[in-house]
């Protein structure tokens, strides 16, 4: 039997944001006569997630996610609506739920730059009232985890982004949270940092069986490291469902690649969707719903294919149709 | 709670220290910013070694008590900038959504965030301070009150500067009513309050309470009362529990925001 380890019920946030005519005069007059509008950030979204998870909070810019994280964290107090984290409200046991969670922001930098990733470390077990030794033990074992040898003497502010990322992936770790808030971890780094930092996630997840809740804008992050996805546009949960279902049931669409001996015309086909077609080779995607695979390769005629290739449709593709339609 | 507080001390005193590490990676910059200070703050006294030329006596101060006034200025000046220099700046941090950082961790939101930076240059003040009281003439018990009170006066103004800084969590542009309010204090912190008389000397020793941060403990120094003493101390836990206050109600309004920052 799981348990919910974080419990989301009903949950909205509306900002208040003054608005204003064009130039000079615009100003003047906001400053006689304000004018606001009301901005509904998250509107009454609903989720749980289970210990050991790793969850892909996803959904375009101002969705609402970083708003729903930091009413997570304490950071932000919800308009409406429950949360449980680790069975501690936000709202009211902030300081004992900061005991057992870790935050890391992409966008934000947490650590001293002018201090080594060791010193940081060491500052961040006495923010969290680890003993020294602890501390020392603790900072061993991460600088092996995450292969920081190299540079966990050097000053932050001579590091790499991917070597800082790192650095604030262990300082968020220094005490053992069981969760752990990745708001946009691989912001900015490029593919080869961005896999390290996935296979390096993907390793603590697996020895801490820490809980973890991934935003992020790319697809690598989220098809490589969660089993689940949430996604939240305009404020609005409008999906809550494994990687598996996500990839494979959502849209029920398959592409098929193939190299053909001769020319062959799906041009009125029902499901048929041609993508590319340059004589021979024929690139198109099969609505599962309307036609079978084998339907489509009877058409092609399996005599007439010399190489084929048969793949789920991007991952990316389908989170940007989701993002796009507005009637789910 | 004593552990509490010793933990929350032990992360202030890291941070301080962890700051003047910073600092000191520059020593020349570090020990010219001292130097200049207490240059600048010395200068201002001439202006009154002028006046005093002219006339014996400035609204009841005499040169040596008005020396001592300057001294107080710099002190408590010297400990609100020195210690709790984010105070002063607090409309930025919560502007820009730099609060986060601090909420997330469990610690005093309010204490981790102001003790988290220092002024070099406030160190030149809190020497001034030193110096210009060992001129005035040392007595033990008047300096143990002397330090005492740029204690206090520097926590009154911290506490001043985070009331009015927090204001920023409701409106914006609040910092500049903050610099504004901070910039009246330090402006009559120096003069001798017998020349203001009364509804100046009234807001003095209300609305821009500098009367209690610098004019009470000049009596005091010069003529013990306890009485004094107490509005002094009990003023002080007043302006601190107002701000605490304040900030707390503020903190439930306060929105981030998703700009990029660093902690530099």
């Amino acid at each position: 039997m799981f348990m919910a380890i974080i419990e989301v019920k009903k949950l909205s946030k509306t900002f208040k944001v003054k608005i204003k005519d064009k130039g000079l005069k615009g100003s003047l007059k906001s400053i006689i006569k304000p004018k606001y509008k009301t901005v509904k950030a998250v509107k009454n979204i609903s989720f749980a997630v289970e210990r050991g998870e790793i969850i892909a909070f996803i959904g375009p810019n101002g969705a609402g996610k970083s708003t729903t994280i930091k009413m997570m964290t304490s950071i932000l107090y919800p308009d409406k609506g429950t949360i449980r984290v680790l069975g501690y409200d936000p709202t009211k046991d902030r300081k004992k739920l900061s005991y057992e969670i870790g935050t890391v922001f992409g966008q934000k930098e947490q650590l001293w730059t002018h201090l080594t990733p060791y010193d940081n470390f060491k500052f961040f077990g006495a923010i969290y009232d680890i003993p020294e030794p602890v501390v020392e033990k603790k900072i061993e074992e991460l600088k092996m985890l995450f292969e920081l040898d190299e540079f966990i003497n050097t000053p932050v502010r001579n590091l790499s982004l991917g070597q800082r990322i790192r650095c604030e992936i262990v300082a968020s770790l220094i005490h053992e949270p069981k969760v752990l808030f990745l708001d946009e971890p691989t912001i900015g780094l490029d593919p080869v940092v961005k896999e390290n930092i996935r296979t390096l996630i993907k390793r603590m997840n697996k020895e801490y069986k820490t809980t973890i809740f991934l935003t992020s804008h790319d697809v690598g992050d989220i098809e490589k490291l969660c089993k689940r996805v949430i996604i939240i546009n305009d404020g609005q949960l409008v999906l809550d469902d494994t990687m598996e279902n996500l990839k494979y049931h959502y849209l029920n669409k398959k592409i098929v690649e193939a190299k053909m001996k001769e020319r062959v015309n799906l041009d009125d086909e029902d499901g048929i969707t041609i993508i590319k077609d340059k004589g021979y080779n024929l690139k198109i995607e099969v609505d599962t719903t309307k036609r079978s695979v084998a339907d489509a390769l009877k058409l092609l005629n399996p005599d007439n294919i010399i190489d084929i290739n048969i793949s789920n449709i991007p991952l990316e593709d389908i989170i940007s149709d989701i993002y796009k339609s507005k009637d789910l | 709670m004593l552990t509490e507080v010793k933990n929350q001390w032990k992360v202030t005193r890291l941070s301080i220290q962890y700051a003047l590490v910073r600092e000191l990676l520059n020593k020349a910059t570090f020990l010219s910013n001292i130097f200049f200070m207490i240059l600048n703050d010395s200068c201002m006294i001439v202006q009154w070694i002028v006046l005093f030329s002219i006339k014996n006596n400035m609204g009841g101060y005499t040169f040596k008590q008005v020396l001592l006034l300057w001294g107080m200025a710099a002190g408590t000046y010297g400990v609100s900038r020195f210690f709790f220099k984010k105070s002063f700046n607090l409309s930025e941090t919560i502007n820009s959504g730099k609060l986060d950082a601090y909420i997330v961790q469990p610690k005093n939101i309010l204490l981790s965030t102001i003790t988290s930076d220092i002024e070099i240059a406030a160190l030149g003040d809190i020497l001034f301070a030193l110096i210009v009281y060992f001129i005035y003439g040392f007595n033990m018990r008047t300096f143990l009150l002397y330090l005492f009170f740029c204690i206090t006066g520097g926590v009154m103004i911290t506490a001043i500067a985070i009331i009015l800084n927090s204001l920023s969590f409701w409106f914006n542009n609040a910092d500049m009513i903050a610099d504004v309010g901070i910039r009246l204090i330090e402006s009559f912190a120096t003069y001798p309050d017998g020349i203001f008389k009364g509804i100046t000397k009234w807001l003095l020793f209300t609305i821009i309470p500098i009367g209690i941060t610098n004019y009470i403990p000049i009596k005091v120094l010069i003529e013990f009362n306890p009485y004094l003493l107490i509005i002094n101390i009990c003023v002080c836990l007043l302006l601190m529990i107002l701000a605490y206050t304040i900030f707390s109600k503020g903190l439930k309004k306060y929105s981030s925001s998703n700009l990029m920052s660093a902690r530099i």
